[in-house]
């Protein structure tokens, strides 16, 4: 029996392992999440900041090892807590739906699972929306004060020396 | 420019003049006097910062490893727990450090030295969200800059609406002092000549964006006024100030608690202190925390002060002809009520009873963020580049009586990009629309919230809790405060007004907050040692000199008769300066 577990176990780290290979994820930063939570996280993020035609998303702004290393040095127990059963319940959602964990469907089921916990965004009722509210405001945080985010997404022109005022002179 | 060397403190001599703190108030004093050639030791209970190492201005956030986010020992006092928890709110808290709200504001690891830590430095009593700066320049280093003249409808406006009592000043009084200030200091601004908002001395003015002229232009049908920022920046530079460089616009400046590291925009170090030390007429003691105003045991008049060494923990006395007190208002009234002697026995200068009271301040809360849908989806402009947005004066209870509260309200206000999209969490949804939609909204919001006069009330005060002390021994403050039935309308006025002015510029609704903030959160404490003609009913005379003892002065916001609802600072500054030319005159007379 507790050979099952730990094959059970075995084959979620290996998955996790090759998915962070193929994206490129690094895995030895992580110190909150556990490999397998982290590429969930990084997944995750990945969905509500995608990469598109005008700037790279959330997984290459690392967006998930930011989170990462600031939940490692909380000292919010509460907070730590909801990513921990944060990450469990978009499996059991993904379970619910599609019978399989989050990272074993498909794109569309992910987004999906995604869809559902952000149903009720504005009041969010379910301890999976409370988790995607909280998934939301890390990821917009670490994305858009990133290189990615401030320069490639958002061009930003601030922060330059300028010998006049941008705007209209008034009479 | 580095600052100057610092000259030896003499403890044995007799200084001129002490000055008691280094903000705006402190550092006014200290620039006056000297300049009238008078000896001056300045004690400051705060370090001595290296503050272009500390302030970062230019830094992007992912330089820093929490993106100018506080270490995890660290907690910023959130609105949640002023609301529902009791002072002293850092009591019990595991954290290492606590801090006021201010630095739960983005880039509050740059002034986490400039503040003080709650842990150190409690109070007790009502709710209040006090925040205070302890190092040299005390709040100026991370003040907002918003820089606005009083008026006549501010010194006057118990004869124009028979609630309190005017000023013993009017505005012809303070008007070439506020001329001073503006010259040696630097102001930007545009003219608008408004009676009850009158212009200063301007330099090159910051520029309004698109969704700004739009606003003021529907503003200015409706009889309102929209202006740029007016802001305590130098935007041409001062000759004759080594220490400070022209403002240029450089974009992170909304990011208040990260300060000015190039000094364009004023604080007290650079733009007071050093240059009096460069006098040679001025001494600087840091770490220096006054606990009393000691006094001379046959006349009761002040010979000095007493103080700590906050490093070291050793007391020391320090002598003076004259005693200036510039530790802002609350703490000059807290130093006042613990100078209890037997000529004093209410604290110095309190034979009426009223130091601590009439305290007021600003309310602020009632706030509207709307959407300027022409400017969706347009190439990214660089509006962030300057000290800071708009404002819009006052417009109620000017010409008549047109509500049902008395006094008014301002809206400070901003709009277009930022480094950081602000609306990003508060748009709905995920993937590539939701990203599409944060970058093509992102110059299109426009928002501002207002500042409104809170009364002064006898009943509003401070007193000593003699239970609590701080982390030196000495007593602290306890307050007794409350926002009053006139600031309740007047909040439920500006929700209206907001929503209302944006309507009218065709602006559409995002939300309209009506909630006003705790007590304390404007960062705007006055009273407590008010001004007047009569002795029984007022602390300090038109020049900020005691009733009681008239060698002491009160130089910082203590001394405001009423709040009006502008930004205190400049009026601190002109006032200060006022009272110090008419002390060093005396002083030349042989009167003091
Ligand atoms: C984030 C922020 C934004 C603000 N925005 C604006 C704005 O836009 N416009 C505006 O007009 N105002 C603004 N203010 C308020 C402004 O900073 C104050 O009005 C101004 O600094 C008051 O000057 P002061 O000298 O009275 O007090 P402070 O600047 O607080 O200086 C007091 C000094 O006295 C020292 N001190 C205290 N007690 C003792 C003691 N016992 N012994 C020795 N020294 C002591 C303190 O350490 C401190 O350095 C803002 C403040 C903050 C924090
Ligand atoms: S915009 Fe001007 S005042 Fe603001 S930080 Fe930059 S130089 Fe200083």
């Amino acid at each position: 029996m507790s050979s099952d577990i730990e094959r059970r176990e075995l084959f979620k780290i290996a998955a996790a392992t090759a998915y962070a290979a193929k994206f490129g994820v690094a895995q030895e930063q992580q110190r909150f999440f556990t490999p397998q939570e982290f590429v969930v996280v990084d997944e995750l993020a990945e969905i509500i900041i995608p990469a598109d035609d005008h700037s790279p998303g959330a997984r290459a702004a690392g967006a998930a090892a930011y989170i990462d290393a600031r939940l490692a040095e909380s000292r919010e127990a509460d907070k730590k807590a909801l990513w921990r059963k944060g990450v469990q319940l978009v499996n059991q959602v993904s379970l619910q739906m599609h019978g399989k964990t989050f990272l074993e469907t498909a794109p569309a089921q992910r987004a999906a699972v995604v869809e559902r916990m952000a149903q009720n965004e504005e009041e969010p009722k379910s301890p999976e929306e409370m988790f995607f509210k909280e998934l939301k405001r890390a990821t917009v945080n670490a994305y858009y004060t990133s290189k990615i985010g401030i320069h490639q997404e958002m061009e930003y022109k601030g922060n330059v020396m300028l010998n006049q005022f941008v705007g209209t002179e008034l009479p | 420019m580095p600052a100057p060397t610092e000259r030896d403190v003499d403890l044995k001599r007799t200084y001129d003049a002490v000055v008691v703190g280094s903000g705006a108030a402190g550092g006014m004093a200290a620039h006056v006097l000297t300049s009238h050639g008078m000896k001056v030791l300045l004690l400051e209970a705060g370090k001595k910062l290296d503050i272009e190492k500390e302030l970062k201005s230019m830094e992007w956030p992912y330089e820093h490893p929490r993106r100018g986010g506080l270490p995890p020992d660290s907690h910023a006092l959130s609105r949640n727990e002023y609301t529902f928890r009791k002072p002293p709110y850092a009591k019990g808290l595991p954290n290492k450090h606590v801090y006021s709200y201010v630095e739960g504001w983005s880039g509050a690891d740059y002034s986490k030295n400039i503040v003080v830590d709650e842990k150190d430095n409690p109070y007790t009593g009502t709710n209040y969200a006090w925040v205070r700066a302890r190092c040299l320049g005390g709040k100026t280093n991370i003040w907002g800059r918003l820089a606005l003249r009083l008026s006549d409808y501010d010194f006057k406006a118990a004869s124009r609406d028979g609630y309190g009592e005017d000023w013993p000043i009017s505005y012809t009084d303070i008007a070439p002092y506020y001329d001073k200030v503006d010259l040696y200091l630097g102001i930007a601004g545009h003219p608008e000549n408004l009676p009850y908002l009158p212009d200063s001395l301007f330099q090159r003015s910051t520029r309004l964006n698109t969704a700004e002229v739009k606003l003021r232009e529907s503003l200015a049908g409706m009889g309102r006024v929209l202006t740029p920022y007016r802001a305590g920046v130098t935007t041409d530079g001062l000759k004759h100030n080594k220490y400070r460089s022209r403002c240029f616009g450089r974009g992170a400046c909304d990011r208040h608690t990260g300060g000015c590291d190039i000094h364009a925009a004023f604080d007290s170090p650079t733009g007071l202190i050093y240059p009096a030390m460069d006098t040679g007429n001025l001494t600087l003691r840091t770490n220096s925390t006054v606990y009393e105003v000691l006094v001379d045991k046959n006349t009761g008049k002040a010979r000095g002060v007493a103080f700590v060494d906050s490093q070291t923990g050793k007391n020391y006395e320090a002598k003076a002809k004259v005693v200036v007190l510039g530790a802002s208002t609350l703490e000059s009234a807290r130093l006042m009520l613990l100078s209890k002697s037997r000529f004093h026995p209410n604290g110095i200068g309190n034979s009426s009873g009223h130091v601590g009271h009439n305290f007021c301040e600003h309310i602020m809360g009632p706030s509207v963020t709307g959407l300027v849908k022409e400017l969706v989806g347009k190439p990214r402009t660089l509006d962030d580049g300057r000290p800071a947005g708009f404002y819009v004066p006052r417009f109620r209870n000017l010409a008549d009586r047109q509500s049902n509260f008395i006094r008014g309200y301002g809206f400070e206000g901003d709009s277009g990009t930022h480094m950081f999209p602000g609306h990003a969490s508060s748009t709905p949804g995920f993937g590539a629309a939701y990203k599409k939609k944060v970058r093509d909204y992102a110059g299109a919001f426009i928002s501002m919230g207002a500042f409104g006069e809170v009364l002064p009330r006898y009943e509003n005060y401070v007193d000593i809790d003699a239970n609590v002390k701080d982390r030196w021994g000495i007593p602290v403050l306890r307050f007794h405060y409350h926002f009053g039935d006139n600031e309740k309308k007047m909040a439920a006025d500006m929700a209206d007004t907001a929503r209302e002015m944006f309507v009218a510029a065709g602006i559409e609704i995002i939300g309209v907050d009506r909630d006003t903030l705790p007590e304390g959160w404007s960062i705007h404490e006055l009273g407590t040692s008010r001004m007047g003609n009569d002795s029984k009913t007022s602390v300090l005379n038109q020049f900020q000199q005691s009733h009681d003892v008239p060698n002491l002065l009160v130089v910082d916001g203590s001394s405001h008769v009423n709040a009006s609802c502008q930004n205190p600072t400049w009026t601190i500054m002109a006032l200060c300066w006022r009272s110090c030319d008419h002390l060093a005159d005396q002083v030349q007379k042989g009167e003091v």
